[in-house]
């Protein structure tokens, strides 16, 4: 049986330093699987691997039996993988709406000819995506800013936005990039019901996260990376009992 | 009254340029310092073409606009690779050698004389020759232009490519992709940058290297910045602000021989002080 996703020996080396080596992990369709290690452990490289953002000296990863080497962001995209950052990067100028709208996947009037000569063809479709947008920003609670320039939403809501622009995209697989960070209590629930809701809906997630509370409430699977490697892989309670593993987690061994 | 319309005729095919630059430059995100050689090589085929007599008018803007388009994609690739303050580098390398090919290619361009008496244009068998028909033309063009541009800023391209001046990465994790908007925003701005050189050829009846130099380049930029970027609006105010200044200077009484130097010290001063204290110009957005 081919496994949902498959990462197998990935190396990366930037320059003298190794941030993945020999690194092979798998994650299971339908399941929310968390991410932790320390920092530096490699948990964003991994993520920039699998997108497309960046191509592995050695090694390589498999969706669904079939590899992922050479695809760009796009065409990982396309396949039914996409991702939030760390740092949001969301389109700051835009609308909230807008900002779902640029990631719902292949638009008629997308392209210049079609907006210049195909204008109300290119509007008729508009609307119908904008009531695909709306439903999402719905879903994710933003649909009272939905006409708000991002810069204006709060830190909580521009979160939640990030996983709405990830929705658009229309991807079953999700990674989330610390999700939780930052976050008031209030906004931590928030988001934390979302990404149960999105699991119940069919989609898989991997998550980067460092809050163990966070970790514990959602992750059926956790994966332990430790220097570029995976250490140890096995329930949230099982992980973070373990007095080695918290060792490394908290008293920053080398 | 043929002076007001001679003005409007230039503001307007300087509108189809602000729209170009605005596209490049405020847009997507593209910091070319060479519109104006792109400009010229447009002005410079219509031009040879109807004095050569290989072609009428309307197919001289469509030849015209091809050739633009494939040219100013060629000149906007470098800023895939390289990108910011490097681009600029590379973008004013492109104009120094465009105009070095203006002077000295004799036989294409006239060299330094420029090419004088290019015929009117003719459209559909009419040709337009009085002040009035080839300002009913330019308007014609920049209508066009205005309606394209908008067209296009409503759309999910516009989106698109704010989309990508914002974060290009971000843009490419949502699964788009960039390059080829990029790209697409060039050609476009390509068209509007030729046919824009096709109706000045025209219009003006001779051009030379001087009108498709750098000085012309920063005006464009000037432009874009007073009238203000990103916006329809302001690709139409700033071509018809900043053309009107040096008419007005002609009614104070300075010598002829520093007006053209104070013109560009005008266009210097608005320049820096819209940069410094109006960043998004009379109507548009910060650059």
């Amino acid at each position: 049986m081919t496994a949902y996703l498959e990462a197998k020996s990935l190396e990366v080396r930037f320059g003298g330093l190794l941030a993945l080596r020999d690194c092979g992990f798998t994650v299971d369709q339908g399941r929310i699987t968390c991410l932790v290690g320390p920092n530096g452990a490699g948990k964003t490289t991994i993520f920039n691997v699998i997108t497309g953002f960046l191509k592995p000296d050695t090694g390589e990863v498999f969706f669904k039996g079939h590899s992922l080497a050479g695809l760009t962001p796009q065409a990982v995209v396309a396949a039914g993988i996409a991702r939030t950052f760390q740092n949001l990067r969301l389109f700051v100028d835009l609308t909230a709406l807008d900002n779902v709208l640029t990631a719902l996947p292949s638009q008629s009037g997308e392209e210049p000819l079609a907006a210049i000569f195909r204008p109300l063809h290119v509007a008729r479709a508009q609307r119908r995506r904008r009531d695909e947008a709306m439903a999402i920003l719905e879903h994710v609670g933003l649909a009272a800013r939905a006409h708000d320039f991002v810069r204006n939403l709060s830190y909580g809501e521009q979160k939640l936005l990030t996983v709405g622009r990830l929705l658009a995209t229309g991807a079953e697989l999700l990674l989330l990039d610390e999700p939780a960070s930052g976050l008031s209590a209030g906004a931590l629930e928030a988001i934390m019901a979302l990404l149960r809701r999105l699991q119940a809906e069919g989609k898989t997630l991997l998550v980067v996260e460092h809050n163990t509370r966070v970790v514990q409430q959602i992750a059926d699977d956790v994966l332990f990376l430790h220097q570029g490697h995976l250490m140890a892989t096995g329930s949230p309670a099982a992980i973070i009992n373990d007095p080695a593993l918290a060792e490394i987690y908290f008293g920053g061994a080398i | 009254m043929d002076f007001l319309l001679s003005y409007i005729a230039l503001a307007e095919i300087y509108v189809l340029l602000g729209l170009s630059t605005n596209l490049l430059v405020g847009i997507a995100g593209i910091f070319s310092v060479s519109q104006a050689a792109v400009f010229g090589v447009g002005a410079y085929v219509v031009a040879q073409s109807l004095i050569t007599g290989t072609m009428g008018f309307v197919p001289a803007m469509a030849v015209a606009s091809l050739v633009c388009i494939t040219l100013n994609v060629l000149v906007t690739l470098p800023s895939l690779r390289v990108s910011g303050d490097y681009f600029v580098v590379t973008s004013f390398g492109i104009q120094l050698l465009a105009t070095a090919v203006f002077v000295n290619w004799t036989a294409g361009t006239g060299g330094a004389n420029g090419l004088p008496g290019i015929p009117p244009p003719d459209v559909f068998g009419y040709k337009l020759e009085t002040n009035a028909q080839l300002a009913a033309l330019t308007t014609v063009g920049a209508g066009l232009g205005c309606l394209a541009f908008w067209l296009i800023m409503r759309a999910p391209f516009g989106r698109l490519l704010r989309a990508i001046r914002e974060d290009e990465l971000a843009v490419a994790a949502a699964g788009k992709g960039v390059l080829r908007a990029k790209v697409s925003a060039a050609a476009l701005a390509g068209a509007f940058a030729g046919s824009a050189g096709g109706l000045y050829a025209t219009f003006l009846s001779f051009i030379d290297p001087v009108s498709f130099d750098l000085d012309a380049s920063i005006l464009l930029l000037t432009m874009v910045v007073v009238g203000g970027a990103r916006t329809l609006a302001g690709s139409i105010v700033g071509p018809f602000l900043l053309l009107a200044l040096p008419q007005m200077l002609t009614f104070i009484d300075i010598p002829t021989t520093i007006a053209a130097a104070t013109r560009q010290l005008m266009y210097g001063v608005l320049l820096i002080a819209f940069m410094l204290f109006r960043p998004q110009g009379l109507a548009g957005e910060k650059l």
